[in-house]
């Protein structure tokens, strides 16, 4: 998905840098500065660009506008949830969505400090549990989490 | 800064502690030998290592390195701590406080300790850390009551310490007193209402003092302890201890119903009367979702699928068994 998105940019842009160096390069043409009929009576005169440009021109710019616009859409990231049960559902599934990735952003069950409680944390027991866990031989395998 | 470091090694699992502990004297050099932190004092204003990261993972590593009995290098990170807050920044009282905890060798040491909290809150009874590690030192050296009334005095001080009122609760779960943590429980409820796993754990204490009740009053507080899994459930998708408890309480509720009788005498609550009692095809819905869902999570858990690998082993197997126990049953 990302490469397709990406490579839809690229082409929106190549595109539209296209068009825009066609319509200058027409732009410069003395043929291209008729007066179209059309312009008297929708523009004043002092804001009428007396060029008309090639129809395919025109069609290049709108054709590459829709893919740059559709590849930005598709190369945006992952949406995150805004249902509260959704976002609790996937701390509690998913490790990954645990992470801290700086201080104060992810991080897993916001209230899981109620249930450690780290302002009460009962050092001695929790020390003697643990040296005791590693004098016991501590986790052979190494592997899984609590 | 690495994200190991960010998260806080006071999990029942020793095993993130180690590791951070092993990882804490490599961090410490390498803090204290880089180059520019040996410049004379105006040119260390340009060169500013400063962040939040730091300073977190300093109290993290010192957590880690206190739990695995790594003193020196605990020692190492409080001074740093202490070089940079002072020492009598509310929080680095605490931590020093647990230091000395720690590395206390015997009750003497920590009737020292007791009496250096009870100093630090003669001149400022208002640093609710240090009160807090005074009722955590009671606690740890078994005078529950003492601890009891120590919360109580902190609670009321400051009603809306969620982390003071589920301690409160957990000591008097402790003791037995399980009306008094049902409501310490529901006042950690007011003040975080949408915290999922408080729901769970009413849940939880409202059924054990359901075993100790009988007739009208069973039959209420099951109902209750059910219909908090159901918050807890509502509040987070797929939460394996609410559907393990709604699958307890409605397995329990079923049975009480089915040898009911009709009209029993509960006492009623005069303020917030009586919600009516679940009909027995609603609990037997719950009881079937309760028990799909586990098996769910069971299969996709034990399968490790990707973004269902956040449940511990243990948390599976216990679920894998209720379900093993009651298809047991059934085939009987």
């Amino acid at each position: 998905m990302a490469a397709i998105a990406t490579a839809i940019n690229v082409l929106g842009v190549l595109f539209l840098s296209h068009a825009v160096y066609s319509a200058y390069e027409h732009s410069l043409l003395p043929s291209a500065s008729t007066p179209s009929m059309l312009s008297h009576s929708l523009l004043p005169a002092s804001l009428d660009p007396k060029i008309t440009l090639p129809l395919d021109i025109t069609l290049e710019t709108l054709f590459s506008v829709l893919l740059l616009c559709a590849g930005m859409v598709l190369s945006c990231a992952d949406l995150k949830p805004i249902q509260w049960r959704a976002w609790a559902g996937r701390l509690e599934a998913s490790q990954e969505a645990r992470e801290v990735k700086e201080v104060g952003v992810g991080g897993g069950n916001p209230y899981q400090a109620l249930e450690e409680r780290v302002g009460f944390w009962d050092i001695s027991g929790v020390g003697k549990a643990t040296r005791g866990w590693m004098d016991g031989g501590g986790d052979k395998k190494g592997k899984g989490r609590v | 800064m690495p994200a190991p470091y960010l998260t806080a090694p006071i999990s029942a699992d020793p095993r993130p502690a180690l590791s951070l502990a092993a990882q804490a004297p490599t961090f410490t050099t390498s803090q204290a030998s880089s180059w520019w932190s040996s410049l004379p004092y105006p040119l260390t204003l340009f060169l500013n290592t400063e962040s939040q990261e730091k300073w977190t993972s300093y109290e993290n590593l010192f957590l880690a390195c206190l739990r695995t009995g790594d003193y020196p290098t605990a020692y190492t990170c409080l001074e740093a701590l202490i070089a940079r807050f002072g020492k009598t920044n509310d929080h680095i009282l605490a931590l020093q406080g647990l230091y000395q905890e720690a590395t206390a060798q015997n009750t003497g040491e920590l009737e020292e300790v007791m009496k250096a909290y009870d100093e630090v809150l003669r001149e400022d009874p208002t640093i609710f850390s240090v009160r807090k590690r005074r009722a955590a030192l009671l606690r740890s050296v078994g005078k529950a009551a003492e601890a009891i009334a120590d919360l109580t005095v902190l609670v009321d001080a400051s009603p809306t310490d969620a982390e003071a009122w589920a301690e409160l609760a957990d000591l008097y779960l402790s003791q037995g007193s399980l009306e008094q943590a049902v409501y310490c429980l529901e006042e950690v409820l007011l003040v975080m209402p949408n915290a999922w796993n408080m729901h769970a754990r009413l849940g939880e204490v409202v059924y054990m003092s359901a075993q100790k009740m009988e007739g009208g009053d069973q039959m209420k507080a099951l109902a209750e302890s059910m219909r908090r899994f159901c918050r807890s459930i509502e509040l987070c998708d797929g939460y394996l201890r609410g559907f393990y408890g709604l699958r307890v309480t409605t397995g329990t509720l079923l049975e009480t119903l089915q040898g009911a009788k009709k009209g029993q005498p509960t006492t009623s609550d005069p303020l917030a009367g009586d919600l009516a009692p679940p009909s027995v095809a609603t609990v037997k819905k719950l009881n079937a979702v309760a028990t799909a869902k586990l098996a769910e999570i069971v299969r996709r858990g034990t399968a490790g699928e990707k973004g269902w690998d956040g449940y511990s082993e243990a948390e599976l197997k216990a679920a894998k068994d209720l379900i093993d126990r009651d298809t047991q049953r059934i085939e009987r």
